[in-house]
């Protein structure tokens, strides 16, 4: 069972201007590409992956709307209400592991990274970010022992470009045996058909509007699979998402009603 | 020895999908049909306009089952015309649950679903958590009498009415709905409820009351199916708490002909119709009945 546990914020930290990262008193064992339903009690609750998943419980957060907007006005000793970690975390494959991160998506990277690294596997990561300043965990890779390509949309620092960008360049000169992508859907929907056309099998994990969190509402089924990204997923197999017209596409709002990303 | 005929409809085996679970897309229900067994599934409750419903959390999970605010969240009937499309590919009846906020909108929603395809409908007078809309026209006989007869007027397919069991006096309101023209009875939906958190001396719900389903709801879902099936003579379904095929078991023998699952989904898995239907016919075999009608009613003789 799956109860709320009402928790401390033990420390804040300041990734970027709109990043921030929320240690709670809670102490967990996640699988990386798990996540959790964080309450700030009065105001709502949202899904966040685990940033940081043994010992105390990390999330990062970007500033976005009015739930992460009040979230950012917490500080240490507040209390936030956690469920979890639930969901299917990234499961570890062969010994050359590639990561494809943009923007807060390096968030459940960085941990799967740590414990990669751990396990004596290789592992390049790809960060991606709009500009330099909002580029995430890039020293927390590194000191694990990753090696880390960058990409910048505006080209204040690493290559200038996207993240598929620098994968399709690394991927005509080297090959991985498992990759793992997170961040923007269209950027996933492009990783995933770079790494398609090159064969290594990839994991992707998907951000979609949760209701209930443990598999019982159908807010966040994937159409054409009948998956539940809370409960089978987060983390899905390249295999999974090719049977979903879905995935890269739209989602749904809390109405239920598609979404398109950008344009049909 | 499972298959069962329910005012009109053909079903494989007595389980069916309860409103509300997994039921607010067409790929979720057709994979509760096709992987999980299902003899029956019955839609999201659908109303006129699209509703983001209540704001998260919207389910705490306690001992003994869940307490949800969902809210009556939908994409509005229009937009549902496709699920119900991709929902139908999973080869067993599909039951399209309604809800209003006046008969009108009732009676236009339920006109629209059969005109989708739909094989029944169920008239949600038993959702309490949305002020003026599903349980307030449950409450009370006079209100479902006049739902239920709007209804009838425009839709020719069955109809079943889903009722709460925090009416003033549930039988006299299941007896209204017979003489309304429903052709079945669902018994029950959520009971009122809430949980407060003692941290923060919050309520946890978004809506801060909700609707309690689970174990814990079914003593009095099955008190509620006895006492209508003595009373009434068109079918009852029964919900609320079922887990096993021992709990179904006792539902078929207050009276029941079918069951509806819903919370269970989360403690078995999808598949939990499929397992609930073969712990049913262990249970028939054991006591040697032959077919689940068998079993019904018994223990109101
Ligand atoms: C998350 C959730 C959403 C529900 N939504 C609806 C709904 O839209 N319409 C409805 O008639 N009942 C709804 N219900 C009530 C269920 O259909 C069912 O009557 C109740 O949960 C009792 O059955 P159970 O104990 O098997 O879950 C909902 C229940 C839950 C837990
Ligand atoms: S959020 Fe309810 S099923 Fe996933």
């Amino acid at each position: 069972m799956h109860e709320m546990q009402v928790v401390e914020i033990k420390k804040i930290v300041r990734e970027t201007k709109r990043i921030r990262t929320f240690f709670l008193d809670l102490d967990v064992n996640a699988i990386p590409g798990q996540f959790v339903m964080v309450w700030l009690p009065g105001v709502n609750e949202k899904p966040m992956s685990a940033s940081y998943t043994r010992g105390d419980l990390g999330i990062t957060v970007l500033r976005l709307g009015d739930f992460t907007r009040r979230l950012f006005e917490l500080s240490e000793g507040d209390l936030l209400g956690i469920r979890g970690p639930m969901g299917r975390g990234f499961k570890i494959y062969g010994d050359r592991l590639l990561l494809v991160g943009g923007g807060v998506g390096v968030a459940p990277l960085a941990p799967l990274a740590e414990e990669a690294l751990r396990d004596g596997k290789e592992v390049t990561a790809i960060v991606g970010a709009l500009t330099a300043s909002e580029l995430l965990f890039v020293d927390r890779l590194k000191r694990a022992g990753a090696r880390v390509l960058i990409s910048t949309d505006d080209g204040t620092a690493g290559r200038k470009g996207f993240t598929t960008d620098v994968l399709a360049e690394l991927l005509e000169e080297e090959s991985f045996d498992q990759c793992f992508t997170c961040g923007p859907e269209l950027m996933m929907a492009k990783v995933l058909e770079i790494t398609r056309s090159k064969r290594i099998p990839t994991q992707a994990s998907l951000h979609r509007y949760f209701k209930c969190g443990i598999g019982i509402c159908g807010q966040c089924v994937l159409d054409g699979t009948g998956l539940r990204v809370c409960k089978e997923g987060p983390t899905f197999r390249d295999k999974e998402l090719r049977r979903s017209h879905e995935f890269g596409r739209y989602w749904r709002n809390a109405a239920g009603q598609k979404i398109y990303f950008g344009r049909r | 020895m499972l298959e069962v005929e329910l005012a009109g409809l053909k079903l494989a085996n007595p389980t069916m999908l309860a409103s509300g679970i997994l039921g607010t897309s067409g790929a979720a229900l057709k994979r509760v049909a096709v992987s999980g067994g299902a003899g029956a599934i019955v839609t999201k409750s659908i109303g006129a306009t699209p509703r983001e419903g209540h704001p998260n959390p919207t389910v705490v999970e306690i001992d003994g089952g869940l307490i949800s605010a969902i809210g009556l969240a939908n994409p509005g009937y229009e937009e549902f015309r496709e699920e119900i499309a991709v929902a139908k590919e999973g080869g067993v009846p599909v039951v399209g649950s309604v809800y209003g906020f006046n008969f009108q909108e009732y009676a236009m929603v339920a006109e629209a679903m059969q005109g989708y395809g739909v094989d029944a409908i169920e008239l949600n007078i038993s959702y309490p958590n949305v002020g003026k809309a599903g349980a307030f026209f449950g409450y009370r006989e006079e209100l479902a009498h006049e739902v239920v007869s709007e209804v009838r007027k425009r839709v020719s397919i069955p109809l079943f009415a889903k009722l709460t069991a925090n009416a003033g006096d549930v039988v006299a309101v299941a007896k209204a709905c017979e003489d309304a023209g429903a052709d079945a009875i669902t018994a029950t939906g959520a009971l009122r409820a809430m949980a407060i958190d003692v941290t923060t001396a919050k309520p946890v719900l978004g809506n801060r009351v909700g609707g309690l389903s689970g174990a814990c709801l079914k003593p009095v879902a099955l008190r509620c199916v006895y006492e209508i099936a003595e009373e009434v003579s068109i079918p009852v379904i029964g919900c609320g708490g079922i887990t096993t095929g021992r709990d179904a078991v006792e539902f078929f023998l207050a009276g029941a002909r079918a069951v509806q699952i819903g919370t269970a989904v989360l403690y078995r898995g999808i598949t939990v119709f499929r397992k609930v239907s073969r712990e049913i016919a262990e249970y028939l075999e054991e006591q040697g009945y032959g077919h689940v009608s068998e079993i019904v009613g018994l223990a109101q003789r």
